[in-house]
Protein backbone atom coordinates (compact mmCIF):
# COMPACT_ATOMS: atom_id res chain seq x y z
CA UNK A 1 0.00 0.00 0.00
CA UNK A 2 2.76 2.38 1.08
CA UNK A 3 4.65 1.50 -2.11
CA UNK A 4 1.57 2.38 -4.22
CA UNK A 5 1.15 5.75 -2.48
CA UNK A 6 4.84 6.50 -2.97
CA UNK A 7 4.72 5.63 -6.70
CA UNK A 8 1.55 7.75 -7.19
CA UNK A 9 3.25 10.64 -5.37
CA UNK A 10 6.34 10.40 -7.55
CA UNK A 11 4.23 10.29 -10.76
CA UNK A 12 2.15 13.27 -9.59
CA UNK A 13 5.16 15.40 -8.72
CA UNK A 14 6.84 14.43 -11.99
CA UNK A 15 3.80 15.46 -14.03
CA UNK A 16 3.59 18.75 -12.10
CA UNK A 17 7.29 19.36 -12.81
CA UNK A 18 6.79 18.64 -16.50
CA UNK A 19 3.81 21.06 -16.62
CA UNK A 20 5.94 23.72 -14.95
CA UNK A 21 8.62 23.26 -17.61
CA UNK A 22 6.24 24.19 -20.47
CA UNK A 23 7.55 26.87 -22.77
CA UNK A 24 5.99 30.34 -22.79
CA UNK A 25 4.59 29.81 -26.28
CA UNK A 26 3.04 26.42 -25.57
CA UNK A 27 -0.66 26.54 -24.68
CA UNK A 28 -3.26 23.86 -24.17
CA UNK A 29 -5.13 23.07 -27.40
CA UNK A 30 -8.45 23.78 -25.64
CA UNK A 31 -7.35 27.28 -24.63
CA UNK A 32 -5.95 27.97 -28.12
CA UNK A 33 -9.22 26.87 -29.75
CA UNK A 34 -11.32 29.19 -27.58
CA UNK A 35 -9.14 32.25 -28.21
CA UNK A 36 -8.75 31.42 -31.90
CA UNK A 37 -12.48 31.74 -32.40
CA UNK A 38 -12.45 35.33 -31.15
CA UNK A 39 -11.06 37.84 -33.61
CA UNK A 40 -10.17 41.48 -33.25
CA UNK A 41 -11.47 43.81 -35.94
CA UNK A 42 -9.09 46.11 -37.83
CA UNK A 43 -10.55 49.05 -35.90
CA UNK A 44 -9.88 47.26 -32.60
CA UNK A 45 -6.30 46.62 -33.66
CA UNK A 46 -5.81 50.33 -34.46
CA UNK A 47 -7.04 51.18 -30.95
CA UNK A 48 -4.63 48.61 -29.51
CA UNK A 49 -1.78 50.13 -31.50
CA UNK A 50 -2.47 53.46 -29.80
CA UNK A 51 -2.70 51.76 -26.41
CA UNK A 52 0.60 49.99 -27.11
CA UNK A 53 2.26 53.39 -27.51
CA UNK A 54 0.90 54.41 -24.10
CA UNK A 55 2.01 51.12 -22.54
CA UNK A 56 5.52 51.51 -23.94
CA UNK A 57 5.67 55.12 -22.69
CA UNK A 58 4.50 53.94 -19.27
CA UNK A 59 7.31 51.36 -19.21
CA UNK A 60 9.84 54.02 -20.28
CA UNK A 61 8.68 56.32 -17.49
CA UNK A 62 9.08 53.55 -14.91
CA UNK A 63 12.61 52.86 -16.19
CA UNK A 64 13.51 56.56 -15.88
CA UNK A 65 12.18 56.67 -12.29
CA UNK A 66 13.79 53.37 -11.37
CA UNK A 67 17.22 54.44 -12.56
CA UNK A 68 17.05 57.94 -11.06
CA UNK A 69 18.99 57.84 -7.78
CA UNK A 70 17.57 61.27 -6.79
CA UNK A 71 14.10 59.77 -6.45
CA UNK A 72 13.06 58.43 -3.04
CA UNK A 73 13.54 54.67 -2.56
CA UNK A 74 9.79 54.15 -2.09
CA UNK A 75 8.99 55.73 -5.45
CA UNK A 76 11.68 53.66 -7.17
CA UNK A 77 10.44 50.44 -5.55
CA UNK A 78 6.91 51.29 -6.63
CA UNK A 79 8.14 51.94 -10.21
CA UNK A 80 9.84 48.51 -10.19
CA UNK A 81 6.65 46.82 -9.01
CA UNK A 82 4.40 48.66 -11.48
CA UNK A 83 6.82 48.06 -14.38
CA UNK A 84 6.69 44.32 -13.72
CA UNK A 85 2.89 44.37 -13.91
CA UNK A 86 3.16 45.46 -17.55
CA UNK A 87 4.89 42.22 -18.51
CA UNK A 88 3.73 38.80 -19.47
CA UNK A 89 4.75 36.17 -16.96
CA UNK A 90 8.18 34.77 -17.78
CA UNK A 91 9.31 37.74 -19.90
CA UNK A 92 13.06 38.03 -20.32
CA UNK A 93 15.54 40.75 -21.18
CA UNK A 94 18.29 39.80 -23.63
CA UNK A 95 21.24 42.17 -23.65
CA UNK A 96 23.84 41.91 -26.37
CA UNK A 97 27.30 43.39 -26.06
CA UNK A 98 29.82 43.74 -28.85
CA UNK A 99 33.18 42.45 -27.60
CA UNK A 100 36.50 44.09 -28.60
CA UNK A 101 37.13 41.24 -31.08
CA UNK A 102 33.85 42.11 -32.83
CA UNK A 103 31.92 39.07 -31.64
CA UNK A 104 28.58 39.48 -29.90
CA UNK A 105 27.89 38.18 -26.41
CA UNK A 106 24.33 37.88 -25.18
CA UNK A 107 22.99 37.56 -21.65
CA UNK A 108 19.40 36.67 -20.81
CA UNK A 109 17.82 37.70 -17.52
CA UNK A 110 14.29 37.36 -16.17
CA UNK A 111 12.63 40.81 -16.22
CA UNK A 112 12.47 40.87 -12.39
CA UNK A 113 16.25 40.50 -12.18
CA UNK A 114 16.88 43.06 -14.92
CA UNK A 115 14.75 45.70 -13.17
CA UNK A 116 16.30 44.93 -9.77
CA UNK A 117 19.81 45.31 -11.25
CA UNK A 118 18.85 48.59 -12.93
CA UNK A 119 17.79 49.92 -9.53
CA UNK A 120 21.12 49.13 -7.91
CA UNK A 121 23.66 50.15 -10.55
CA UNK A 122 27.01 51.27 -9.08
CA UNK A 123 26.73 54.91 -10.21
CA UNK A 124 26.14 57.96 -8.03
CA UNK A 125 23.75 59.35 -10.65
CA UNK A 126 21.99 57.80 -13.62
CA UNK A 127 20.19 59.60 -16.45
CA UNK A 128 18.02 57.55 -18.77
CA UNK A 129 16.33 59.20 -21.74
CA UNK A 130 14.05 57.76 -24.38
CA UNK A 131 13.26 59.20 -27.78
CA UNK A 132 9.69 60.43 -28.19
CA UNK A 133 9.27 58.23 -31.23
CA UNK A 134 8.67 54.50 -31.28
CA UNK A 135 8.06 52.15 -34.17
CA UNK A 136 5.28 49.60 -33.67
CA UNK A 137 4.72 46.89 -36.25
CA UNK A 138 1.24 45.68 -37.14
CA UNK A 139 -0.35 43.01 -34.95
CA UNK A 140 -0.36 39.44 -36.29
CA UNK A 141 -2.46 36.66 -34.87
CA UNK A 142 -0.65 33.64 -33.47
CA UNK A 143 -1.96 30.04 -33.45
CA UNK A 144 -2.85 30.50 -29.76
CA UNK A 145 -5.37 33.23 -30.66
CA UNK A 146 -3.29 36.03 -29.15
CA UNK A 147 -2.08 38.98 -31.21
CA UNK A 148 1.62 39.75 -31.47
CA UNK A 149 3.61 42.84 -32.38
CA UNK A 150 7.01 44.41 -31.68
CA UNK A 151 7.85 47.97 -30.69
CA UNK A 152 11.30 49.48 -31.30
CA UNK A 153 12.49 52.18 -28.90
CA UNK A 154 15.81 53.94 -28.32
CA UNK A 155 17.29 54.50 -24.86
CA UNK A 156 20.17 56.78 -23.95
CA UNK A 157 21.91 55.84 -20.72
CA UNK A 158 24.46 57.93 -18.81
CA UNK A 159 26.08 56.77 -15.56
CA UNK A 160 27.94 59.29 -13.37
CA UNK A 161 30.46 59.02 -10.57
CA UNK A 162 29.94 62.34 -8.78
CA UNK A 163 29.92 64.80 -11.70
CA UNK A 164 31.96 62.68 -14.11
CA UNK A 165 30.34 60.60 -16.82
CA UNK A 166 31.87 57.13 -16.44
CA UNK A 167 29.55 55.19 -18.71
CA UNK A 168 27.29 56.11 -21.58
CA UNK A 169 25.51 54.13 -24.28
CA UNK A 170 22.63 54.23 -26.74
CA UNK A 171 20.65 51.02 -26.99
CA UNK A 172 17.94 49.96 -29.37
CA UNK A 173 15.28 47.90 -27.70
CA UNK A 174 12.83 45.57 -29.41
CA UNK A 175 9.87 45.00 -27.12
CA UNK A 176 7.50 42.11 -27.81
CA UNK A 177 3.84 43.12 -27.48
CA UNK A 178 1.08 40.60 -26.77
CA UNK A 179 -2.68 41.14 -26.73
CA UNK A 180 -4.30 38.43 -24.66
CA UNK A 181 -7.72 37.75 -23.16
CA UNK A 182 -7.83 38.17 -19.40
CA UNK A 183 -10.63 37.75 -16.91
CA UNK A 184 -11.62 40.92 -15.12
CA UNK A 185 -12.41 39.64 -11.64
CA UNK A 186 -14.19 42.88 -10.65
CA UNK A 187 -16.63 43.01 -13.59
CA UNK A 188 -16.54 39.23 -14.00
CA UNK A 189 -15.98 39.47 -17.74
CA UNK A 190 -13.27 38.62 -20.22
CA UNK A 191 -11.47 41.37 -22.09
CA UNK A 192 -8.39 41.92 -24.25
CA UNK A 193 -5.34 43.30 -22.52
CA UNK A 194 -1.91 44.44 -23.73
CA UNK A 195 1.19 42.95 -22.18
CA UNK A 196 4.85 43.55 -22.81
CA UNK A 197 6.90 40.42 -23.50
CA UNK A 198 10.58 39.65 -24.07
CA UNK A 199 12.91 42.54 -24.80
CA UNK A 200 15.99 42.40 -27.01
CA UNK A 201 18.47 45.17 -26.26
CA UNK A 202 21.41 45.93 -28.55
CA UNK A 203 23.92 48.74 -28.32
CA UNK A 204 24.02 50.86 -31.48
CA UNK A 205 27.49 51.46 -32.90
CA UNK A 206 28.77 54.32 -35.01
CA UNK A 207 31.09 52.00 -36.90
CA UNK A 208 30.06 49.66 -39.69
CA UNK A 209 28.77 46.39 -38.30
CA UNK B 1 39.27 105.83 -10.74
CA UNK B 2 35.97 107.28 -9.68
CA UNK B 3 33.29 105.11 -8.11
CA UNK B 4 30.92 105.91 -10.98
CA UNK B 5 33.54 104.81 -13.57
CA UNK B 6 34.24 101.64 -11.63
CA UNK B 7 30.54 100.91 -11.34
CA UNK B 8 30.06 101.47 -15.08
CA UNK B 9 33.06 99.25 -15.84
CA UNK B 10 31.74 96.55 -13.52
CA UNK B 11 28.29 96.84 -15.05
CA UNK B 12 29.73 96.50 -18.58
CA UNK B 13 31.84 93.54 -17.44
CA UNK B 14 28.82 91.84 -15.91
CA UNK B 15 26.86 92.36 -19.08
CA UNK B 16 29.74 90.94 -21.12
CA UNK B 17 30.04 87.89 -18.80
CA UNK B 18 26.29 87.39 -18.93
CA UNK B 19 26.25 87.74 -22.74
CA UNK B 20 29.15 85.27 -23.10
CA UNK B 21 27.59 82.88 -20.58
CA UNK B 22 24.12 82.92 -22.07
CA UNK B 23 25.39 82.80 -25.65
CA UNK B 24 27.73 79.96 -24.74
CA UNK B 25 25.02 78.17 -22.79
CA UNK B 26 22.48 78.53 -25.57
CA UNK B 27 25.11 77.44 -28.11
CA UNK B 28 25.90 74.41 -25.95
CA UNK B 29 22.26 73.50 -25.57
CA UNK B 30 21.80 74.16 -29.29
CA UNK B 31 24.61 71.67 -30.04
CA UNK B 32 23.00 69.12 -27.68
CA UNK B 33 19.59 69.66 -29.25
CA UNK B 34 21.07 69.29 -32.73
CA UNK B 35 22.81 66.07 -31.73
CA UNK B 36 19.58 64.72 -30.27
CA UNK B 37 17.69 65.81 -33.39
CA UNK B 38 20.28 64.12 -35.61
CA UNK B 39 20.02 60.89 -33.61
CA UNK B 40 16.23 61.01 -33.80
CA UNK B 41 16.40 61.59 -37.56
CA UNK B 42 18.64 58.53 -37.86
CA UNK B 43 16.15 56.52 -35.80
CA UNK B 44 13.30 57.60 -38.08
CA UNK B 45 15.25 56.82 -41.27
CA UNK B 46 16.60 53.53 -39.91
CA UNK B 47 14.74 50.39 -41.08
CA UNK B 48 14.04 49.26 -37.55
CA UNK B 49 12.32 45.93 -38.12
CA UNK B 50 12.06 43.46 -40.99
CA UNK B 51 8.34 44.30 -41.06
CA UNK B 52 9.26 47.92 -41.77
CA UNK B 53 11.58 46.75 -44.56
CA UNK B 54 8.64 44.98 -46.23
CA UNK B 55 6.36 48.02 -45.76
CA UNK B 56 8.92 50.40 -47.29
CA UNK B 57 9.61 47.96 -50.12
CA UNK B 58 5.89 47.95 -50.92
CA UNK B 59 5.63 51.71 -50.28
CA UNK B 60 2.92 50.97 -47.77
CA UNK B 61 4.28 53.30 -45.09
CA UNK B 62 6.28 56.52 -44.91
CA UNK B 63 9.45 56.94 -42.82
CA UNK B 64 7.39 57.46 -39.66
CA UNK B 65 5.55 54.19 -40.10
CA UNK B 66 2.29 55.92 -41.10
CA UNK B 67 0.32 54.78 -44.14
CA UNK B 68 1.96 56.37 -47.19
CA UNK B 69 -0.35 59.02 -48.66
CA UNK B 70 -0.44 60.28 -52.24
CA UNK B 71 1.85 63.25 -51.40
CA UNK B 72 4.51 60.92 -49.95
CA UNK B 73 4.13 58.49 -52.86
CA UNK B 74 4.60 61.33 -55.36
CA UNK B 75 7.71 62.59 -53.56
CA UNK B 76 9.15 59.15 -52.89
CA UNK B 77 8.00 56.70 -55.60
CA UNK B 78 9.15 53.08 -55.39
CA UNK B 79 11.95 53.65 -57.91
CA UNK B 80 13.46 56.10 -55.39
CA UNK B 81 12.53 54.19 -52.25
CA UNK B 82 13.81 50.71 -53.19
CA UNK B 83 17.42 51.85 -53.93
CA UNK B 84 17.47 53.32 -50.39
CA UNK B 85 16.78 49.84 -49.00
CA UNK B 86 20.21 48.66 -50.20
CA UNK B 87 23.39 48.80 -48.11
CA UNK B 88 24.95 51.96 -49.55
CA UNK B 89 28.35 51.02 -48.11
CA UNK B 90 28.55 47.86 -50.21
CA UNK B 91 32.12 47.83 -51.61
CA UNK B 92 30.73 46.70 -54.97
CA UNK B 93 29.14 50.12 -55.52
CA UNK B 94 32.02 52.29 -54.26
CA UNK B 95 33.91 54.28 -56.92
CA UNK B 96 36.90 53.99 -56.89
CA UNK B 97 37.23 50.65 -55.18
CA UNK B 98 38.91 47.30 -55.66
CA UNK B 99 35.61 45.48 -55.39
CA UNK B 100 33.64 47.89 -57.57
CA UNK B 101 31.39 45.86 -59.86
CA UNK B 102 29.50 47.28 -62.79
CA UNK B 103 27.80 43.91 -63.23
CA UNK B 104 26.33 44.16 -59.71
CA UNK B 105 25.16 47.73 -60.31
CA UNK B 106 23.47 46.64 -63.53
CA UNK B 107 21.69 43.74 -61.80
CA UNK B 108 20.55 46.06 -59.02
CA UNK B 109 19.14 48.50 -61.55
CA UNK B 110 17.46 45.68 -63.48
CA UNK B 111 15.86 44.42 -60.26
CA UNK B 112 14.55 47.87 -59.28
CA UNK B 113 13.22 48.48 -62.76
CA UNK B 114 11.41 45.12 -62.97
CA UNK B 115 9.89 45.36 -59.49
CA UNK B 116 8.66 48.93 -59.97
CA UNK B 117 7.44 48.58 -63.57
CA UNK B 118 5.53 45.38 -62.86
CA UNK B 119 4.53 46.69 -59.43
CA UNK B 120 5.71 43.48 -57.71
CA UNK B 121 5.07 43.56 -53.97
CA UNK B 122 6.70 41.57 -51.21
CA UNK B 123 4.23 39.39 -49.31
CA UNK B 124 5.50 39.52 -45.75
CA UNK B 125 4.02 36.16 -44.73
CA UNK B 126 5.36 34.40 -47.81
CA UNK B 127 7.00 30.98 -47.41
CA UNK B 128 9.59 32.47 -49.76
CA UNK B 129 10.99 34.49 -46.87
CA UNK B 130 13.60 32.34 -45.16
CA UNK B 131 15.00 33.55 -41.89
CA UNK B 132 18.43 32.20 -41.10
CA UNK B 133 19.20 32.29 -37.37
CA UNK B 134 22.88 31.72 -36.62
CA UNK B 135 22.73 30.18 -33.19
CA UNK B 136 25.46 29.59 -30.66
CA UNK B 137 25.54 26.17 -29.08
CA UNK B 138 27.98 24.47 -26.72
CA UNK B 139 29.32 21.16 -28.05
CA UNK B 140 31.88 19.20 -26.03
CA UNK B 141 32.48 22.31 -23.92
CA UNK B 142 33.28 24.52 -26.93
CA UNK B 143 31.06 27.18 -28.56
CA UNK B 144 29.92 26.22 -32.06
CA UNK B 145 27.57 27.80 -34.60
CA UNK B 146 24.56 26.13 -36.17
CA UNK B 147 22.43 27.77 -38.85
CA UNK B 148 18.71 27.25 -38.35
CA UNK B 149 16.39 28.08 -41.24
CA UNK B 150 12.89 29.23 -40.32
CA UNK B 151 9.90 29.98 -42.53
CA UNK B 152 6.40 31.26 -41.79
CA UNK B 153 3.35 29.01 -41.84
CA UNK B 154 -0.22 30.24 -41.99
CA UNK B 155 -2.43 28.11 -39.78
CA UNK B 156 -6.10 27.97 -38.89
CA UNK B 157 -7.97 31.24 -38.83
CA UNK B 158 -5.33 33.42 -40.54
CA UNK B 159 -2.80 33.07 -37.79
CA UNK B 160 0.89 32.89 -38.47
CA UNK B 161 3.86 31.16 -36.88
CA UNK B 162 7.52 30.62 -37.65
CA UNK B 163 8.59 27.01 -38.07
CA UNK B 164 11.99 25.33 -38.27
CA UNK B 165 12.60 24.10 -41.77
CA UNK B 166 16.24 23.02 -41.82
CA UNK B 167 19.53 23.07 -39.92
CA UNK B 168 23.16 23.23 -40.99
CA UNK B 169 26.49 23.27 -39.22
CA UNK B 170 29.87 21.59 -39.06
CA UNK B 171 28.89 19.53 -36.02
CA UNK B 172 25.86 18.19 -37.91
CA UNK B 173 28.04 16.90 -40.73
CA UNK B 174 28.52 13.45 -39.29
CA UNK B 175 29.57 11.84 -42.56
CA UNK B 176 32.92 11.94 -44.34
CA UNK B 177 33.41 11.83 -48.07
CA UNK B 178 35.53 9.13 -49.68
CA UNK B 179 35.31 8.37 -53.38
CA UNK B 180 38.38 6.13 -53.49
CA UNK B 181 36.49 3.08 -52.27
CA UNK B 182 33.27 1.44 -53.34
CA UNK B 183 31.06 0.70 -50.35
CA UNK B 184 28.00 -1.50 -50.63
CA UNK B 185 26.07 -4.40 -49.18
CA UNK B 186 26.59 -7.30 -51.60
CA UNK B 187 23.68 -8.55 -53.77
CA UNK B 188 23.47 -11.97 -52.14
CA UNK B 189 23.54 -10.67 -48.55
CA UNK B 190 19.84 -11.39 -48.15
CA UNK B 191 20.58 -15.12 -48.34
CA UNK B 192 22.89 -14.86 -45.31
CA UNK B 193 20.37 -12.76 -43.39
CA UNK B 194 22.58 -9.72 -44.04
CA UNK B 195 25.62 -10.83 -42.10
CA UNK B 196 27.42 -8.02 -44.02
CA UNK B 197 25.29 -5.43 -42.25
CA UNK B 198 27.59 -5.65 -39.22
CA UNK B 199 30.60 -4.81 -41.38
CA UNK B 200 28.76 -1.92 -43.03
CA UNK B 201 27.56 -0.40 -39.76
CA UNK B 202 31.04 -0.53 -38.28
CA UNK B 203 32.21 1.74 -41.11
CA UNK B 204 30.78 4.63 -39.04
CA UNK B 205 32.18 7.64 -40.91
CA UNK B 206 30.78 6.53 -44.27
CA UNK B 207 27.36 5.12 -43.47
CA UNK B 208 25.69 7.28 -46.14
CA UNK B 209 27.27 5.14 -48.88
CA UNK B 210 25.21 2.18 -47.69
CA UNK B 211 21.96 4.14 -48.08
CA UNK B 212 19.83 4.45 -51.22
CA UNK B 213 20.66 6.84 -54.07
CA UNK B 214 17.95 9.32 -53.07
CA UNK B 215 18.96 9.35 -49.39
CA UNK B 216 19.29 12.88 -47.99
CA UNK B 217 20.42 13.32 -44.39
CA UNK B 218 17.86 15.26 -42.33
CA UNK B 219 20.04 17.61 -40.32
CA UNK B 220 17.07 19.16 -38.51
CA UNK B 221 16.19 15.77 -36.99
CA UNK B 222 19.83 15.35 -36.07
CA UNK B 223 19.80 18.80 -34.43
CA UNK B 224 16.65 17.87 -32.45
CA UNK B 225 18.31 14.64 -31.36
CA UNK B 226 21.49 16.46 -30.25
CA UNK B 227 19.40 18.89 -28.19
CA UNK B 228 17.22 16.14 -26.69
CA UNK B 229 20.17 13.91 -25.85
CA UNK B 230 22.07 16.84 -24.31
CA UNK B 231 24.92 16.48 -26.84
CA UNK B 232 24.64 20.21 -27.55
CA UNK B 233 23.36 22.99 -25.30
CA UNK B 234 21.55 25.87 -26.97
CA UNK B 235 22.76 29.34 -25.94
CA UNK B 236 21.36 32.18 -28.11
CA UNK B 237 20.90 33.60 -31.61
CA UNK B 238 24.02 35.46 -32.69
CA UNK B 239 22.67 36.92 -35.90
CA UNK B 240 19.66 36.78 -38.21
CA UNK B 241 19.82 37.04 -42.00
CA UNK B 242 16.80 36.93 -44.35
CA UNK B 243 16.86 35.19 -47.71
CA UNK B 244 13.96 36.30 -49.90
CA UNK B 245 12.89 34.27 -52.94
CA UNK B 246 9.30 35.53 -52.88
CA UNK B 247 9.83 37.81 -55.89
CA UNK B 248 9.69 35.58 -58.99
CA UNK B 249 13.10 35.15 -60.61
CA UNK B 250 14.99 37.02 -57.89
CA UNK B 251 16.88 36.48 -54.66
CA UNK B 252 17.46 39.13 -52.00
CA UNK B 253 19.64 38.88 -48.92
CA UNK B 254 18.70 41.22 -46.07
CA UNK B 255 20.63 41.75 -42.84
CA UNK B 256 20.76 44.33 -40.06
CA UNK B 257 23.39 47.07 -40.01
CA UNK B 258 23.65 48.47 -36.52
CA UNK B 259 25.26 51.85 -37.23
CA UNK B 260 24.45 55.47 -36.43
CA UNK B 261 23.75 56.52 -39.98
CA UNK B 262 20.67 57.24 -42.06
CA UNK B 263 21.40 54.13 -44.18
CA UNK B 264 21.09 51.62 -41.32
CA UNK B 265 18.90 48.83 -39.99
CA UNK B 266 17.58 46.00 -42.19
CA UNK B 267 19.15 46.51 -45.63
CA UNK B 268 19.61 44.51 -48.83
CA UNK B 269 23.17 43.19 -48.99
CA UNK B 270 22.79 41.14 -52.13
CA UNK B 271 20.52 40.74 -55.13
CA UNK B 272 20.82 38.07 -57.80
CA UNK B 273 18.69 36.07 -60.20
CA UNK B 274 17.18 32.86 -58.86
CA UNK B 275 15.18 30.03 -60.35
CA UNK B 276 15.36 27.57 -57.43
CA UNK B 277 12.32 26.56 -55.41
CA UNK B 278 12.29 26.72 -51.60
CA UNK B 279 13.61 23.19 -50.94
CA UNK B 280 16.39 23.43 -53.51
CA UNK B 281 17.25 26.94 -52.38
CA UNK B 282 17.66 25.94 -48.71
CA UNK B 283 19.73 22.92 -49.76
CA UNK B 284 22.09 25.29 -51.57
CA UNK B 285 22.42 27.83 -48.76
Amino acid sequence: MLKKILITGVILSLSMWVTGQETKTAVTSKQAKITDEINLSDADIEVFKEQTKQKVEEFQQYIVTLGNKDEPAEKRNMAEKEALKLFYKGAEMEISTILPNGSVQKVNRPMEKYLARLKSLPYTKVIIKFYDIAYIREFTKGPDGKYYSTATIIQEFTGFSDDDIIYTDITKKEVEIIIDIVEDTFFKEKRWKIFLGDIKAAETKSSVS
Amino acid sequence: MSYRFFKRKLHRGSILVCVVFFTGSSLFSQVLTNQQKEREDIFVARIKQFNEFADRFNLKTDFNGNTADSVFKARMPRERMIPLLFDLKDPRIQIPGKEYSEAYIRIKEEFVEEVTKKNILLYKYSPGIISEARVRVIYKGEPQQIRLFLVQEIVGNNSVKWVLRSAKGDILNIFKTDTSMVRFIPPSSNETDFINLKRALEDTDYLQYYASQDYEPDFLTLFFYYIKAGIIKYEYVEEVVYHIIDIPGWYLRVKEFNRNELNSGWLITDVMKNELDLAAFIRNL
